[in-house]
Parts: structure tokens; C-alpha cells; sequence
């Protein structure tokens, strides 16, 4: 017997309310997959605040995809202006407080943004990751998930992700205590269905800047890795490597990529300059802490949005695997920080 | 000869979303738009009524025009296909004074609705979207590039989207930190006052590697990375530790939906 047009209604109502519970009561971990998939298949046009060690700055972000196209520009509203504009395999980093351009070439068939790394079941073993309360936060329904690191090598995030689009409208970086190292809040967000290209184009006038420019990258899997990390802290594990060019250098560099999951290092090998002091120690770039040694005579620099005993660790784990000699590089057995 | 006036349709519409469309010829497009239904069908999976409605920076539609664009649209939407072409025109300009009744019937429409037609609607709920996060009354108005900035220092302006957030930074920062304070430790929200602090451009070498390393990193973790690189300075060999951002707890905060 065929349901009467209000049971149907009810089965219609019913159904309407299941899917609905499917995304209320979402595990944390899902809550952060959408939000991975919304930050990297949405356009999105907002403003945001970045608190970091008592400096508020103030950007804007324009994010547009379009197939597999991807177009980024972070923009600076204060402080000296930079800009960041990403278009296709073009990276376009305007500095004007230094009047320098760095243009960085992707490899066309490198990853999208985004594709690394990924919440995968490993990484509770170095997160906790739960939350998933409903909190409201600007006016909004957000789901607040918080990974928490297990151990000192790498930061916890809190993340109010918004019920309806999924998008992060506050993070917080935080210490292996809980403490907040960084925020960035949005203060407006839009989800354009189209964003036209004149929203790329960068605002300050770099026609005389200095330009730095990778013309070329040199994307090089197959080749025989020359150095590697003898150890690494608790979760992390090679990623990808290739061997690259980078902006203002003709010498190829050796890129590594390390990941927990969540958190990710970069290791850069390369050789030392003749007539130039070897960087060595600890630096941070803005959110980024950097660890640089010589090894081999080669420079080796670990970056990474990661605890500087993190980058210090790893650079400190870097080794080349040739025993034979290398063109350029010293037979001087490696030199090692204490 | 149909598809010559097609393509020029195209080229009309697709000029008008690149703002390269004079007025006069906005427009007679917008008129057009009343009574053809296939160019209005287009403009809907163009998916930009909500660009339209607010004229987005890019988008070169004068306030008149993009309401008529939108009765148009909105017309067609609510009554389905074809519906819009049996309304009588004068309906359809009356349906544009009360345009915050409007567009609050065209959200309860698509509550209902959105389940049964599914991606059929998939512009419109795009257009809810952006009409939902922006609230209601807020469309509208002519926004260019100074207008986005002025979202942030002029909160009270119906321009801004979220509501902001209240005191989220204690006192005991750093007297850098004076902005934060601002921004953050006020009723009001505010943008933060230019920091004082010398900004210094980051080693040429170590910039480059974390834009390289960027394109490795998760999308929130770049986000944190270009941020601090875009907006902030580096401290090369001098490896301060992280400066802790002193939260209240949540229960301190004052809740956004109470603010003012």
C-alpha cells in the first residue's frame, strides 16, 4: 500500500533531519577534513587579523579555484605592504620594504595546495584531536576542534570552523601547555562564486624593484637522494623531496619534505657559497622557525611552522648519503652544533 | 543567426561580470534579462546574483541596474522555469521596494526547497550563502577596494560580515602590543593601530624557503606562514622564543551575539 502524501511528508522531513544530524554530530576529525576541502576547493575574499607575539597585523586574502587552477593573493592592509600573489604555477612575493619581488616557479606538476599533507589515523599518535561543540563566534555556529601536540615537537591548533561553509574563522596556534602563540580571526569573509582577475593584481608599483626570479625548476624524484635525515622526532616521515632552483640562486637545491600529518618541515641542501659566511643557527621567519648548519660544506636550512627544537632536530639529523666526492663539496668531516 | 546573437548574449554577460560593460549597455541587458528566459537562466548558472546584489569590486553595476538584474533573477528562482515570464512586469517592479521582505522569502524558499531540487539550485543556494554570512540588509551599495578595508575600520557599517570578536588579548603584552589591545581588549572592535616596530624584510635565502616550503605545507599552516612572512618581520640569529598571546579564558569573553 502506497504511503499517504503525509506520511510522505513525514519519510521527506525525516530524511531532511538525518542528513542534517550527519553534519551536526560530525567527529572533530571530519569537521576538519571539511574544513581542508572548503580552504582548498572554495573562492573565498576575506579580511583577517594575525596576532603574533603582541604584533597585530592586518590582511586580506583572495582565494580562487577554478578546475585545478588555483589564484591566491595575501595582502598586507599595514605595515610595510607586502603581497603575496599566486597565479597558476607563479608565486609573486612583493616585499616593499626591501623594493624586492621574489617569483618562485612551481613544477606544473607539482601539488595542489593543499594536497599535503593529510589527516590520515596516524596522526593521533602525536595529536589528540577532539572538540566538535558547537560554539558561536561572531555571530556564527562554529565547531571548535582542537588537536593537541603529545609532545614538544610540533604546536597544537583550536580551530572555530564554521557550520555552514566549513571555513576556519579563528585559529589559534598553540604551545605543547595550551598556550596561544598566534590567532587569526577574519572579520569579514566572503564565498564569491566568481572572483575576477583584477583582484590579482598587486598594488604596489615594483616596475624598479630588484627581482629575483627562478626561471626554471628543476623537478628531479628519480635522481639518487644525496642527503637524508638519519632521525627524525616521533612522526614525522619523508614526504617528498626534489631538486629545485630557487629565486636569486644558480645552484640547484636539494628540497626535502618531512610531515607529521599536520605540521610539516622543509629541509634545504645546497651548496656554500665561496665567498659568503655560512649562515648557521637559529632565525625565525615570521610564523616560521628556521634552524641553518654546514654540513659537508653545504648549507643546510630546516624551516617549518614547527617548535625550533623541531627545525633544529632535523637539521641537525642531515646527512649525505655519497661517499664518493662531490664536485664543490669539502671532504671536511660534517660540522656539528653542540 | 541565433547563434550569432548567442555568442553576442555570451560576450554581453561575460563583459559585464569582467565590469567591461559601459552602463548604458548594463542596462539594456538588465532589461533584456526581464523578458528572455534563456539569458536569464544563463545569468543564473553564471552564479553571480549575489555579486551582482552587492557590486562586487570588479563587477561595474550601478545599484539601479543590479536590482533590476536581481528582480530578475530572483523572479525566476522563486517561480521556477518560465515562471518569472508569466509575472506581469509591473509585479516584477513591484517586487523590488521591499527588497529586504524579499529577500527573506527567498531564504525561507530555499530552506524548503533545497532538498527536492537539488543541484538544479546549486547558484542559489551559492547566492544564499553569500546573502546568509553578509545578513540580511546588508546588500546593496557599491563596495570598491577601499570599501573592503573599510569593513575592518568601520565596523559599524553594514558592510561587515561577522560580528566581531571582544577581548580576546590580555593586558600583560608586550607595549607593542598596544594595537592588540585595541583591536582585541575594547568593547568595540577596531583595526589595530600600524605597529611602532621596525619591519624588517627577512634574509633574501631564508624568504625563499618559506615560500618554497609553503607549497608543501597544509592550507592552514601556510596560511600562518605567508601571514607571519607577509605581515611580519624576521629575527634571524636571534631565535626569541615564541611570545605567548595571553587568552582569557572563554568565559571572560563576551559573547559576539551580545555585543552591540
Amino acid at each position: 500500500m502506497l504511503p499517504d502524501r503525509r506520511n510522505g511528508a513525514r519519510f521527506a522531513a525525516l530524511s531532511m533531519l538525518l542528513a542534517v544530524g550527519v553534519a551536526v554530530g560530525a567527529e572533530p576529525r571530519e569537521w576538519l577534513e571539511r574544513m581542508n576541502h572548503a580552504l582548498t576547493t572554495r573562492n573565498y575574499v576575506g579580511v583577517f587579523t594575525h596576532n603574533r607575539g603582541g604584533r597585530v597585523e592586518t590582511l586580506r586574502i583572495i582565494h580562487r579555484v577554478r578546475g585545478r587552477d588555483v589564484s591566491e593573493r595575501l595582502q598586507s592592509l599595514d605595515g610595510p605592504g607586502r603581497e603575496f600573489i599566486r597565479e597558476g604555477s607563479e608565486l609573486t612575493c612583493y616585499f616593499p620594504d626591501s623594493r624586492t619581488v621574489l617569483v618562485e616557479q612551481r613544477a606544473p606538476d607539482g601539488p595542489l595546495l593543499g594536497a599535503l599533507p593529510a589527516l590520515g589515523e596516524g596522526n593521533s599518535t602525536v595529536y589528540d584531536i577532539r572538540g566538535g561543540e558547537a560554539e558561536r563566534l561572531l555571530g556564527r555556529r562554529t565547531r571548535v576542534v582542537a588537536l593537541q601536540p603529545r609532545d614538544e615537537y610540533r604546536y597544537g591548533y583550536r580551530l572555530w570552523i564554521d557550520e555552514e561553509t566549513s571555513m576556519p574563522l579563528k585559529t589559534q596556534l598553540c604551545g605543547a601547555s595550551g598556550e596561544v602563540i598566534e590567532q587569526i580571526v577574519f572579520s569579514t569573509i566572503d564565498l564569491p562564486a566568481r572572483i575576477p582577475d583584477s583582484m590579482f593584481k598587486p598594488q604596489v608599483d615594483a616596475a624598479n624593484y630588484t627581482w629575483m626570479r627562478a626561471d626554471r625548476q628543476l623537478v628531479n624524484n628519480a635522481a639518487p637522494a644525496l642527503w637524508e635525515a638519519m632521525k627524525l622526532p616521533r612522526g614525522f616521515r619523508m614526504a617528498t623531496r626534489n631538486v629545485q632552483t630557487l629565486p636569486g640562486s644558480s645552484e640547484p637545491v636539494e628540497h626535502m619534505v618531512f610531515t607529521d600529518g599536520v605540521a610539516s618541515v622543509s629541509v634545504f641542501v645546497e651548496p656554500r657559497k665561496a665567498n659568503s659566511r655560512p649562515a648557521e643557527g637559529p632565525a625565525r621567519v615570521g610564523s616560521s622557525s628556521a634552524f641553518s648548519t654546514v654540513v659537508d660544506g653545504h648549507q643546510v636550512t630546516a624551516v617549518g611552522e614547527v617548535p625550533l627544537t623541531t627545525v633544529e632536530f632535523i637539521a641537525n639529523q642531515v646527512k649525505s648519503t655519497s661517499k664518493s666526492t662531490t664536485p664543490g663539496m669539502s671532504l671536511a668531516p660534517p660540522e656539528r652544533r653542540k | 543567426m541565433n547563434e550569432d546573437r548567442q555568442n553576442e548574449r555570451d560576450s554581453q554577460l561575460s563583459a559585464m561580470f569582467d565590469g567591461e560593460l559601459s552602463a548604458a549597455e548594463c542596462e539594456l541587458l538588465a532589461r533584456r534579462l526581464t523578458r528572455d528566459d534563456a539569458l536569464r537562466g544563463q545569468w543564473s548558472r553564471y552564479a553571480l546574483i549575489g555579486a551582482a546584489v552587492r557590486a562586487e569590486r570588479g563587477v561595474k553595476l550601478d545599484d539601479r541596474v543590479a536590482r533590476r538584474v536581481q528582480t530578475a533573477v530572483t523572479l525566476e528562482i522563486s517561480y521556477g522555469d518560465g515562471g518569472a515570464a508569466d509575472v506581469p512586469a509591473v509585479a516584477r517592479a513591484g517586487a523590488v521596494h521591499d527588497k529586504r521582505a524579499r529577500v527573506s522569502a527567498y531564504e525561507r524558499w530555499l530552506r524548503v526547497s533545497r532538498p527536492v531540487l537539488g543541484a538544479g539550485i546549486a547558484a542559489g543556494v551559492a547566492v544564499m550563502s553569500i546573502l546568509w554570512m553578509r545578513g540580511p540588509g546588508m546588500d546593496g551599495g557599491s563596495v570598491d577596494n577601499s570599501a573592503i578595508v573599510a569593513d575592518v575600520t568601520a565596523p559599524e557599517s553594514t558592510q561587515v560580515t561577522l560580528v566581531p570578536e571582544t577581548t580576546t588579548v590580555a593586558a600583560n603584552l608586550a607595549p607593542a602590543a598596544s594595537a592588540a589591545r585595541t583591536a582585541a581588549g575594547s568593547g568595540d572592535y577596531s583595526t589595530p593601530a600600524p605597529s611602532t616596530q621596525t619591519s624588517m624584510a627577512p634574509p633574501a635565502h631564508l624568504a625563499n624557503y618559506v615560500v618554497a616550503h609553503s607549497e608543501y605545507s597544509g592550507p592552514l599552516s601556510r596560511r600562518l606562514a605567508l601571514s607571519g612572512l607577509v605581515g611580519g618581520e624576521v629575527a634571524a640569529d636571534a631565535a626569541p622564543d615564541t611570545q605567548p598571546i595571553a587568552v582569557k579564558p572563554e568565559a571572560e569573553k563576551r559573547v559576539a551575539s551580545d555585543a552591540p
